[in-house]
């Protein structure tokens, strides 16, 4: 460790762990989606169709990491109000503290780090409510996806059981109607396939959202020369000592 | 009409799934039974009102045998979810139907649903059926016009006061006061039309897509304001046929249950019959091998269309909508859309002529990004949204190089 600085816990491991977890659902949960909504590559395997299932499996694929994504959301969701690390709620709340927080790190961020007059050694406001969108967004993903999965589950039934498909539709119908909303329609009456355009248009959201995430992680590294992009990995980052006294 | 959304969306957040009860129990189907043949002794007793065409006379008029008939019935028990021991009852429920009053009337449509169940050179039983239901008023097939026709109506509505069934076809154009629509000799707006026709109905049935949805007529820019009739009319029974145009065996379906019952079947959120709409086109379609192998038609009469591969890539809707046409097939069993080479457009979902019909796949549809405007394909959308943020990025990256305060590495 360099002299002067002082090595700070920003992700316990668990946290890490669902980073990375999500990290990998998210390329997954992307590239099959995408052939879902569009098949972009052809199938060229000379075999009867009941062989190759390559639709099959993208869905399969697909359905599979969104059950990853929903037990990651849970235990966020979970870590978000009862954490005992760092209650992320706490720095979302609009008390006058996070929103001079807030500005003080987009000011940050535009004035190409020639202010910087707030702390950085723990997770700060900007950073917190940019987390916050990005769970947000999953979530709605996640209950939109529900909502078409359990579209083709028409007969009520599943494979384990009835209570799976009426479960979901107490969970996600809701979605229907709102994202008819989200949509607009020249009809008054909403459709399922809102809920379809609506679940492809914010994974562009989402993507959008990780390409900046990327960005600004990579940017602090190289600007506020604190280790920042070595949270995700080691789980702490470094900051200087008299930095820390002062503030 | 703000009442009316409240409504149609506390409707959506009750909504059950399309389930359908294949079973229901012996008691039940032994009550029904005894209900359906009291139901079938009464209606026995009463005088066909204006027509009294025998209906085993009309079918063998037309060519189709006893066998044929009895073919048909078995098949439209299944349809309807009731056992076989029903199948008599139902053939029985077929001969009474001209004793059921329907007023049928049309409004801003392309009459396509009335020319589906006339226009076939070899007739259906259904068609058949429906061409003897005791049809007492249908504005595209009456001889009648003008005040004529007015009168007529009046007396139907008159003579059947709340025994008729109302037959809807056609959007309501609600727009610069129902102006877009009038009919008859006294100029009535089509709203006014449908609000006096359907007060005195035992029941409303709104055929075709326009009646249900707003159909065409109310895609993008929806210039009338078209509307559905469940939208317009409250209070009162109303089940939906959709699709564009309504399957004849659906309609037949839904007349002969309340022939047969005195009720109207079991429907769904969207009050469509669930015997009908309780199933997913793609579920049951015949090329769901090829789906589920990724094996796509890429254009029209490529290989893959040789070897009917899978429409999917080529607009199918199959896996979003909901009707039976992968399974009572039209004209008699014919064929279906997706039986001859072409995929399905969803055309019994709400707005599907803007969200289903653009044969192509969502994601490289023409609809329209959430800001109204430019008509965007999704994908293009999204990769507009990723193309901002990129360049945004791109110069906060060169700033920060080149003007950048980089903090101390040093203490
Ligand atoms: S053709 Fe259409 S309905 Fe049939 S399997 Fe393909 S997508 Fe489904
Ligand atoms: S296959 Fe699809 S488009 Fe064709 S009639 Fe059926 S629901 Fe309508």
């Amino acid at each position: 460790m360099k002299k002067g600085y002082k090595k700070v816990e920003r992700m316990t491991p668990a946290m890490r762990i669902i980073h990375w977890v999500n990290f990998f659902s998210m390329i997954v949960a992307i590239a099959t989606g995408l052939y879902i909504a569009a098949p972009y590559y052809q199938t060229l395997i000379a075999e009867p169709a009941v062989d190759k299932y390559v639709m099959a499996w993208n869905r399969w694929g697909h359905f599979i990491v969104a059950i990853i994504f929903d037990v990651t959301s849970i235990v966020v969701a979970y870590l978000y109000f009862f954490s005992r690390f760092e209650k992320p709620y706490k720095k979302v709340l609009p008390t006058g503290k996070n929103i001079k927080e807030f500005f003080a790190v987009l000011v940050n961020l535009i004035t190409l780090n020639r202010s910087k007059k707030f702390d950085s050694s723990h997770s700060d406001s900007f950073n917190t409510v940019y987390f916050t969108i990005f769970h947000l967004l999953l979530a709605f993903m996640l209950f939109t996806g529900l909502q078409l999965y359990v579209e083709g589950l028409e007969s009520g039934l599943s494979s384990i059981g009835t209570w799976w498909p009426s479960m979901l539709h107490i969970a996600t119908d809701w979605t229907i109607p709102f994202s008819h909303f989200l949509v607009g329609s020249s009809v008054q009456d909403a459709t399922i396939m809102d809920v379809r355009i609506v679940h492809h248009r914010i994974m562009w959201v989402i993507i959008v959202w990780v390409v900046f995430h990327i960005y600004y992680q990579v940017w602090r590294t190289i600007f506020w020369q604190e280790g920042d992009i070595a949270i995700a990995f080691g789980g702490s980052k470094f900051v200087k000592e008299d930095k820390k006294a002062e503030s | 009409m703000a009442d009316d959304k409240i409504e149609s969306v506390k409707s959506l957040f009750t909504a059950k799934s399309a389930k359908v009860e294949t079973n229901k129990g012996e008691k039940y189907y032994e009550n029904l039974y005894a209900q359906c043949r009291e139901r079938l002794d009464n209606l026995k007793k009463i005088v066909p009102v204006s027509n009294n065409i025998k209906i085993k006379e009309a079918i063998e008029e037309e060519g189709v045998s006893r066998r044929d008939f009895l073919k048909w019935a078995s098949a439209t028990t299944a349809m309807l979810m009731l056992p076989a021991s029903f199948t008599p009852l139902v053939a029985e429920a077929a001969t009474l139907m001209n004793r059921v009053p329907v007023v049928w009337i049309e409004l801003q449509d392309c009459a396509g649903n009335s020319e589906a169940l006339l226009r076939s050179d070899g007739p259906t039983v259904d068609e058949i059926i429906l061409d003897i239901i005791s049809l007492e008023f249908h504005e595209t097939l009456m001889a009648a016009a003008g005040h004529q026709a007015e009168k007529q109506l009046e007396d139907a509505v008159e003579t059947f006061k709340g025994k008729y069934l109302l037959f809807v076809e056609g959007s309501v154009p609600m727009g610069l006061n129902g102006q877009y629509g009038t009919l008859g000799a006294k100029g009535e707006t089509f709203i006014d039309h449908l609000h006096r026709v359907a007060k005195d109905a035992a029941a409303i049935v709104a055929v075709g897509s326009c009646a249900t949805f707003g159909g065409i007529p109310a895609a993008a820019p929806n210039p009338t304001d078209a509307k559905g009739v469940m939208d317009v009319v409250n209070g009162k029974t109303i089940v939906n046929i959709p699709a564009c145009p309504a399957n004849p065996s659906n309609m037949v379906g839904v007349i002969l249950h309340y022939v047969l019952t005195g009720q109207l079947p079991e429907l769904d959120s969207l009050l469509r019959p669930k015997f009908a709409f309780g199933y997913r086109i793609h579920d049951n379609c015949e090329r769901r091998a090829h789906f589920d192998a990724g094996e796509y038609v890429e254009e029209w009469g490529d290989e893959g269309a040789k070897n009917n591969f899978c429409l999917y890539k080529m607009g199918c809707k199959g896996p979003m909508t909901f009707n039976n046409c992968s399974i009572v097939r039209y004209n008699e069993g014919v064929n279906w859309p997706v039986g001859v080479g072409r995929g399905c457009i969803g055309c019994s979902e709400p707005d599907f002529w803007d969200k289903y019909a653009y044969e192509r796949p969502m994601a490289n549809a023409n609809i329209k990004a959430p800001t109204g405007g430019v008509e965007k394909t999704v994908d293009q959308f999204g990769l507009g949204l990723l193309t901002a943020a990129g360049i945004g990025i791109g110069i906060h990256a060169a700033a920060s190089a080149v003007a950048g305060k980089k903090d101390k590495g040093e203490a």
